[in-house]
């Protein structure tokens, strides 16, 4: 829990600051919207997060995520060039299309034992050149669709805005269910043990192959439904919609504590990850200082958006580089312990 | 004829290329312990494998209590009482001991989204952890257990299952003396059970104290039986290796007690280490280090190879200053070490025999930055042949070598250089017996030829056999140092306990 801990602490602290330096991080508008973008991405990010604690790696997520809304776009949009069939055909044909580009990478990397990092890198671009040539290049409008709705509505309404955004619904519905799934279930134990060690889960009597193809399951079908959520969002899909999502999702994961060598991680750690990432990614847009310039005239400096990516991965190597501090000073300490406790014990002997 | 427990009859396994097992027929009573001895590659795992459920037998037959059974997974063999613990323990580290015991057998195994009835395990683990001696908390994560610790929650994980038959492989090959003390211990308490229960060992010691019988197996065939009031060392071994060995298993080697002082070690601080270490060790001399697992040996020896640089004090080597900060350095002076774990520090595996040997000084094969591969493969060649290792040819990649010939090409890869001190971490571990005598026979030549060797060994057979004179290491410390003329097993035994002070430390 000390990663866990320690990124609330570090996330809170990233609010009070942008909050002081400008007042709007928590106004109506823009607070919603980072809920919502916390949301989307951390729908899929606890998807590859199964994936990530059973030892593996989803490299395709966002890919499907892009097919995903590409797809509900071609076959449920009113505008022209798309089928307009309703919107009970386009989103379950979607979904259903990420769950079999899931089990499917699942069955090569578990049946034909390929490794997860080629099977996804070749899925994320095989799928992408799907989307590709179905946009062809172009965009596809979801505009005059009810599926907007989706992003932009939610309950609570005030001042036309709601209070609760849909994808936060969904968001906390997919929580609960992963939080039971992984932390209190036969099935997430199993996905630990596989992380932890696979030949013992395997010696084990466990169907470890089983297990692990439906992390890819997960990891896919809940790309699938954040890429609903994004299609929503956007209302303008084209190839490029979801591009390097994946990234996101395993800094998300990584930040919340996941481990890549697997077999560690949490959903509330995901959640926590999700949300750093999204409130940098915000407050790089909000942070704002104010400051007079040489002729006395007050002005507002501002962060070169520019700096975004630069900021995301010193933040990622941050917080990466001080975990393993802490868990060297602590090994440390443990053998000093270990040590001191010998000595008292070869002492207490004689 | 009375029925046993288990009877395996007839067992016949065909791999690719290899006949791994021959009409192998085997038995084991209610608690009886039965030692399965042979050669590496002689069919122990195989058989075993088979019985744990992970492979099927091509032909053969397997009775439990007189009734014939097939055992086509793990999960069939577990439900049949049979558990297998394996050398390399089956653990994951990142569960806790409770997780660990039932996992597999969890409640509601069949209905993956069932809860996880975390309570009843826990106590039900923690009246098995008592049932083995340990006095641990279930909550316990494994990855902080010692090697002992965990031996022991394999053993618990096999009664959760009400194992009726227990195979061991290797039990105590990570295990210090103390904990292998408990773990048989607790194979008595498991014997007067009514546990069957089959040790796979190396140890001559262990298995003639602790087993009621001894099956030899040799090139996957069945040799024979030994029962325990007539099995003797040599009668095992000749069983093993299929003649009797010579009676100087360890050659003879007689070092020059004034060759000069080659390296002189004072005060060297290891991290990690409570003090600094003295020693010193001259040219032609086998100097042995002994001690209990974790007492710091292998540690020094790292130190002293540069992996991990030493904090203070001060070393010289031929007169000179030698405090390496990395391996290059201490290579470069002409110290090498062959290290405990093979498979990670000592080869890469899929690589070949000569690009193995050329890999510490592979700069010096170049011409012009090309690899020169005729002067790589000749060296490779000369030393194969010097060392008499066992291979189709130098281009066969060393993961397919068995572990006496691995430990051959380490030897190999330095001795195509030009050692001062040749450091050999647990030379012989998981050796044969056969390739062992050659090992030694190698190291009392190197000595000879004036190259001084620095033995860690916890076998205390190769620590008298082979030392002329032997360091016994203690928390980190060194506790005495023993002539040969002072060497006893109870001498060294004490000193590596701590019981008594240096004797002439």
């Amino acid at each position: 829990m000390r990663r866990e801990l320690g990124m609330s602490v570090a996330l809170l602290l990233m609010c009070l600051g942008l909050f002081i330096s400008n007042p709007d991080f928590l106004g109506q508008s823009n607070f919603i919207n980072t809920v919502r973008q916390v949301s989307m991405l951390g729908i899929y990010a606890v998807g590859i997060a199964f994936v990530i604690i059973a030892g593996g790696i989803d490299l395709s997520i966002g890919s499907v995520i892009g097919l995903t809304g590409v797809l509900i776009a071609k076959f449920s949009s009113p505008a022209a060039g798309c089928f307009g069939y309703s919107l009970w055909v386009g989103i379950p044909l979607a979904v259903v299309t990420a769950l079999i580009v899931g089990g499917l990478q699942g069955l090569l990397i578990t049946r034909l034992k390929l490794q997860p990092f080629i099977v996804t890198l070749g899925g994320m671009l095989f799928i992408r050149g799907v989307s590709q040539t179905i946009v062809q290049g172009g965009t596809l409008s979801l505009s005059g669709s009810k599926l907007l709705e989706l992003a932009n509505g939610g309950l609570l309404l005030y001042k036309g805005d709601p209070l609760i955004p849909y994808p936060f619904l969904i968001f906390l519905g997919v929580v609960a269910l992963a939080t039971y799934v992984l932390h209190f279930t036969v099935f997430g134990r199993y996905v630990f043990a596989l992380g932890g060690n696979r030949d013992a889960a395997e010696y084990s009597g466990i169907n470890v192959r089983l297990v692990e193809g439906i992390t890819y399951l997960v990891s896919a079908g809940l790309a699938g439904i954040a890429g609903v959520c994004y299609a929503a969002y956007i209302g303008q899909m084209s190839q490029q919609v979801g591009v390097a999502y994946e990234m996101y999702a395993i800094a998300a994961a990584v930040l919340g504590g996941c481990s890549l060598r697997g077999g560690e991680g949490t959903v509330l750690g995901v959640l926590i990850g999700s949300a750093v990432m999204r409130v940098i990614d915000n407050g790089i847009n909000m942070f704002q200082l104010p400051y007079v310039d040489a002729d006395g005239i007050r002005r507002i400096w501002r962060l070169d958006p520019n700096w975004t990516f630069v900021i995301i991965g010193g933040v990622i190597l941050i917080a990466v580089i001080l975990d393993q501090i802490v868990h060297i000073v602590q090994a440390k300490r443990r053998i000093r312990r270990a040590a001191a406790a010998s000595e008292a014990g070869a002492a207490a002997s004689h | 004829m009375q029925t046993h427990l288990l009877e395996m009859t007839g067992i016949t396994k065909r791999f690719p290329g290899v006949l791994a097992l021959s009409d192998v027929s085997l038995h084991l009573g209610a608690g009886e312990v039965l030692a399965l001895m042979g050669e590496n590659g002689a069919g122990k795992s195989t058989l075993m494998k088979i019985l744990g459920g992970a492979q099927p037998p091509d032909l053969g037959r397997i009775l439990i209590d007189g009734r014939e059974v097939t055992l086509g997974s793990v999960r069939d063999a577990k439900t049949l009482g049979i558990a297998l613990i394996h050398q390399e323990l089956m653990l994951a580290p990142n569960l806790d001991v409770a997780a660990n015991i039932f996992l597999g057998t969890e409640q509601g195994r069949n209905f993956w989204l069932s809860p996880l009835q975390r309570k009843p395990m826990r106590e039900v683990a923690a009246q098995l952890l008592k049932r083995v001696g340990l006095s641990l908390s279930p909550d316990t994560l494994v990855s902080t257990l010692t090697a002992g610790q965990m031996q022991m929650v394999e053993i618990a994980k096999a009664l959760s299952l009400n194992a009726r038959i227990i195979i061991m492989d290797e039990p105590t090959s990570s295990l210090t003396s103390g904990e292998s003390e408990h773990l048989f211990h607790i194979i008595r308490q498991l014997k007067s059970e009514g546990i069957g229960i089959i040790y796979i060992s190396h140890r001559m010691e262990e298995v003639l104290n602790l087993a009621d019988r001894i099956s030899v197996l040799r090139d996957g065939r069945y040799i024979g039986d030994l029962l325990r009031s007539e099995a003797t060392h040599d009668k095992v071994v000749a069983l093993m290796v299929g003649r009797e060995l010579s009676g100087n298993y360890f050659p003879q080697h007689s070092p020059d007690p004034s060759a000069e002082v080659v390296l002189e070690v004072e005060n060297l601080h290891v991290p990690g280490a409570p003090a600094g270490v003295s020693f010193s060790a001259r040219r032609g001399e086998i100097l042995g280090f002994a001690g209990l697992v974790g007492a710091g040996r292998t540690e020094l020896m790292q130190t002293l190879f540069g992996v991990t640089p030493a904090l203070s004090g001060n070393v010289r080597l031929l007169g000179k200053d030698f405090m390496p900060r990395s391996p290059r350095e201490a290579i470069d002076r002409g110290v090498y070490l062959a290290p405990e774990d093979r498979k990670r520090h000592g080869l890469v595996l899929p690589m070949s025999i000569a690009q193995n040997t050329s890999l510490p000084n592979v700069s010096t094969y170049s011409k012009f930055g090309f690899l020169n591969r005729v002067k790589e493969r000749n060296v490779a060649e000369s030393e194969v042949k010097r060392l008499r290792t066992k291979a189709s040819s130098i281009e066969q990649l060393t993961v397919n070598l068995s572990g006496g010939n691995q430990q051959k090409v380490v030897l190999g890869k330095w001795l195509a250089m030009t050692p001062q001190i040749l450091i050999l971490d647990e030379p012989t571990r998981g050796i044969d017996v056969g390739a062992k005598a050659e090992i030694y026979r190698h190291m009392a030549e190197l000595a000879k030829n004036g190259i001084t060797l620095i033995m860690v060994s916890s076998d205390m057979e190769e620590v008298m056999g082979m030392s002329d004179r032997v360091l016994v290491m203690h928390e980190r410390r060194i506790k005495g140092e023993l002539t040969r003329e002072q060497l006893s097993e109870q001498r060294i035994a004490q000193l590596m306990t701590g019981k008594v002070e240096g004797a002439a430390a």
